[in-house]
């Protein structure tokens, strides 16, 4: 069976040999390189933008600008807010305001110096909460109070559910500006051929990026071609829609040749951030280790533009309020523009700032109640059948088994200490993730007169595995060997459609459209072999890549042969189509409940702040394993990316310029930050549905590491990153009198 | 001026150009990446007089003369070098963005040191980064190659 096997990934040889081919070694006759040219300014009008000495620098082809843009030039998820380039006005430092087209990188950078742009700098606010302010600065006229969203969750009588608590809690949390630095930056190429564009490009989302070009560039959407290659990481980063606006409508100016665009590590800064957020969580609980009520109220810095903002801000809403069964919900979840790069999708979107607030409160209500954080999370956390805030009836639910064996995987009684300056503690985690409400998923499966099979899907294959697994499932649905099974995709004029390979929802919806393309090929074929057999369908069955009785069997190859058919083809698909109240929240907001949870040991060196993370144990809930070792990756990956928002990720700011914009000065993860053990597991159950797992041991990190510092040493950290400085200052204030 | 890469001589021109971009751009030698370009991700690892150096980092006029390894010099007769034959079998890898950088130092450190222990495994390896965090796999594959 080819579901539940390690088998190595499809391009296992290509990505030990260095010879997968990422976008950056995308080569085509005549390219030219592109050059973004950014606002300087954090927010100012336009003045000027004169083009005509840089128009003479031998080797430049062409520059676009603001007045180059026609009627459409304006895209965003659901608000259009954002231009191709610059009209009139920029709103973050690294704003594109042009771009140029040239023969070479020298002299696309000498034209760069001789643009000349005159600001008029307006007033600029960087704070989400100070830009909810009377008076702040405005970023877009239609939206005076700055908040371009404000999403609702409201769920029973708070003011009766908060009166009937023994105890009410308050605690503000924080999540800095963080970026998702991948080492593959972005890029983008595209070539113009009549009025048929082709784009290239490291993106999660093929389908939605030719669908917001075609409207950008007026033409339809079948006019438009996307190619996808392997992703060199993603992260939510390469999700949504990036440079692709300003790199089609740069080649439009080029007489033809395509041109390319490779970002800098700088600009990467500027490109996509992780949402800075400010959560305010109000929970009341009665003496009996139940909750009565909680208010959540949570400001995302979104930056200038709203982006995928107006996607995210309402999963953020439901994904705030934890695993927990409380009676009374109220969530204010509101997306704020602030003069700072657009904010986006950041692995464990949303839920990783979220968590962070309600797993950290979790052990600050268990401590001063004297209850044992574990026992407490136990007792409350929901199972299936039980309702969630949005009234929707939970199914499949294993947070109790997650948290239990992350737990578990500690030994019996803590670590011993060192030595009197070194203090060890232990700490939880655990969270609750919506996946995407409204998407679809198609996959169309070839099969060949050789019994090979072919998967066309437009899942990007990003590090995850998807294509490896997709191969496997593709494998395990017409029941034939891994090894005859190819994947192709995407290509968007070639491959079927899908909405995104994002939010962990691939495995599951992409997953079942290869079952149902697998399903539909399998009665195919059992019809075609009837005939042949001289046996009626109804009495067949086809497995092992053959169609068969207990008395005669055909193989899938020659029953095409025997039908003169080079091969057969069969569309399967997947969606889902889910609503929620806009102004109540009430409804079904996801197909599937994301579940994970850590355990976390830590030692805090009292007289430096430093952190040890000794042991950490995560687990997801799975489903079903399609690869155990890619399986294993995920899980591990995810506490390795969590432990920098947890411990070192800020981007650092001064007037809205990113100061530390490079991997020298905005520290990741390395080898040294693993933890000296470090054990993951996956929870199957017995219905056995396909799940993603791409992020569910993330979130649970940081607030899993804060919970065990306040265990070794009794100071409670409730703004990320958690640093020794900010540990060491805690300690130091403790000892004041 | 003249480079030596994986064990054939090339005509280049020199200037103030990085070994990674002459690399690429000129040899085409495609598996050398560029990851944070200031010597900090160690993506861009090639091997120059058996030593590894970041190539963002390094001027192609100071490797000239030097036998200089890239991740296409490491396999013999179409076979796997051992190190990449363990990254594969132990899954060392998700992305791959990375790799060639990791393969490369890995080899450095077999070199200098047949037989590493996990933490000058940990040491060793400390200056390249892997964002999906295939950091367990990683150890998990230099300990089989020291074997090797």
């Amino acid at each position: 069976m080819a579901i539940g096997r390690s088998v190595p990934m499809l391009d296992a040889p290509a990505r030990v040999t260095g010879t997968v081919d990422y976008m950056i070694n995308l080569r085509l006759p005549d390219m030219l390189v592109g050059k973004v040219v950014r606002s300087q300014s954090p927010h100012a009008k336009l003045l000027k933008v004169d083009v005509s000495q840089a128009l003479h620098v031998p080797g430049v082809v062409a520059i676009l600008t603001g007045p180059d843009l026609g009627a459409n030039a304006l895209y965003g998820a659901s608000i259009k807010d954002q231009a191709v380039v610059a009209l009139d006005r920029v709103r973050y430092v690294g704003e594109p305001i042009a771009a140029i087209a040239a023969e070479s990188m020298d002299a696309a950078e000498e034209a760069a110096m001789l643009l000349d742009i005159e600001y008029e700098e307006l007033p600029a606010v960087f704070d989400a909460l100070e830009a909810v302010q009377t008076g702040a600065p405005i970023l877009h006229e239609k939206y005076t109070d700055n908040i371009f969203i404000h999403s609702k969750l409201r769920h029973s009588d708070m003011e009766t559910a908060f009166a009937e608590a023994d105890e009410i809690f308050e605690d503000v949390f924080t999540s800095p500006l963080a970026q998702q630095s991948s080492l593959e930056p972005h890029v983008t190429a595209a070539r113009w051929e009549g009025d048929h564009l082709t784009v290239w490009t490291g993106s999660q989302a093929p389908f939605m990026v030719r669908r917001v070009l075609s409207e950008i560039l007026g033409i339809p959407q079948e006019s438009v071609r996307i190619i996808v290659p392997p992703l060199g990481g993603a992260y939510g980063g390469k999700g949504h829609i990036r440079i692709e606006p300003l790199v089609a409508v740069m080649a439009r100016k080029t007489g033809g040749r395509p041109v390319k665009f490779v970002l800098s590590r700088a600009e990467e800064f500027v490109t996509v951030t992780k949402h800075a957020a400010s959560i305010t969580l109000k929970t009341g609980v009665k003496r009996d280790g139940t909750f009565t009520a909680r208010q959540v109220t949570i400001y995302w810095n979104g930056g200038a533009y709203a982006d995928a903002s107006p996607l995210l801000v309402p999963q953020g809403m439901v994904r705030s309020v934890g695993p927990y069964r409380i009676p009374a919900v109220r969530v204010d979840s509101y997306g704020i523009y602030t003069n700072l790069p657009p904010a986006g999708a950041y692995r464990g979107a949303m839920s990783s700032q979220a968590t962070w607030a309600y797993e950290s409160q979790m052990d600050i209500i268990a401590r001063r109640m004297g209850w044992d954080p574990l026992e407490f999370r136990l007792k409350n956390l929901y199972v299936s059948g039980d309702r969630f805030a949005t009234g929707e009836t939970l199914h499949d639910v294993h947070f109790i088994e997650c948290l239990q064996a992350a737990a578990g995987a500690m030994p019996a009684g803590p670590s011993p200490e060192v030595n009197k300056e070194k203090k060890v503690g232990r700490g939880y985690g655990v969270m609750m993730k919506s996946t995407v409400s409204t998407s679809k998923s198609q996959a169309r499966v070839k099969l060949d007169d050789s019994g090979v099979a072919t998967l066309f899907t437009s899942t990007v294959e990003m590090g995850q595995g998807a294509h490896t697994a997709m191969a496997q499932i593709t494998a395990g649905a017409l029941d034939i060997p891994f090894e005859q099974v190819r994947v192709v995709g995407p290509d968007t004029s070639v491959t079927p459609f899908d909405s995104t390979t994002s939010a962990s929802r691939s495995t599951n919806m992409m997953g079942n459209a290869v079952l149902a393309a697998g399903a539909a090929m399998k009665r195919r074929l059992i019809d075609l072999a009837g005939p042949l057999l001289e046996i009626p369908g109804e009495e067949l069955r086809a497995e092992g890549g053959r169609v068969l009785t207990k008395d005669a069997s055909i193989s899938y190859a020659d029953i095409l042969k025997r039908n003169g058919l080079p091969s057969l083809e069969e569309l399967g698909e997947y969606s889902t189509a889910l609503t929620m109240d806009p102004e109540t929240g009430q409804g079904i907001s996801t197909p599937h409940w994301h579940q994970g949870a850590g355990a976390a040991e830590v030692e805090v060196d009292t007289e430096t702040g430093k952190i040890t993370i000794l042991r950490y144990a995560a687990a997801s809930f799975a489903g079903r394993v399609v690869n155990p070792r890619l399986a294993q990756l995920q899980n591990d990956g995810n506490v390795i990316f969590g432990l920098g928002p947890a411990l070192m990720e800020e981007m650092a700011l001064d007037g809205g310029q990113v100061t530390n914009p490079n991997l020298a000065d905005y520290p990741i993860p390395s080898i040294r930050d693993v933890p000296l053990e470090l054990i993951s597991v996956c929870i199957e159950s017995e219905e056995g549905e396909l799940h993603g797992i791409g992020e569910m041991t993330l979130p649970p990190v940081a607030p899993a590491i804060a919970n065990a510092v306040e265990d070794a040493v009794g100071v409670r950290i409730k703004d990320l990153p958690i640093t020794a400085e900010k540990v060491l200052h805690a300690l130091q204030e403790r000892l004041k009198p | 001026m003249i480079l030596i890469v994986n064990g054939g001589s090339y005509q280049v021109q020199g200037g103030a150009r990085t070994l990674l971009e002459v690399l690429r751009d000129d040899l085409g030698l495609m598996g050398t990446k560029e990851g944070c370009g200031v010597g900090m991700c160690g993506a861009c690892t090639v091997l120059v007089d058996g030593r590894p150096f970041s190539s963002c980092h390094l001027l192609a006029a100071q490797a000239a003369g030097k036998e200089i390894v890239t991740i296409e010099g490491l396999q013999r007769n179409g076979n796997l070098h051992p190190v990449q034959q363990a990254f594969l079998e132990h899954g060392a890898f998700q992305c791959a963005y990375c790799t060639p950088g990791f393969v490369l130092m890995t080899v450095a450190l077999l070199a200098e040191n047949p037989s590493p222990e996990d933490d000058e495994i940990r040491e060793y390896l400390s200056g390249n980064l892997c964002r999906c965090g295939s950091y367990q796999n990683i150890v998990e594959a230099v300990k089989a190659a020291r074997r090797k």
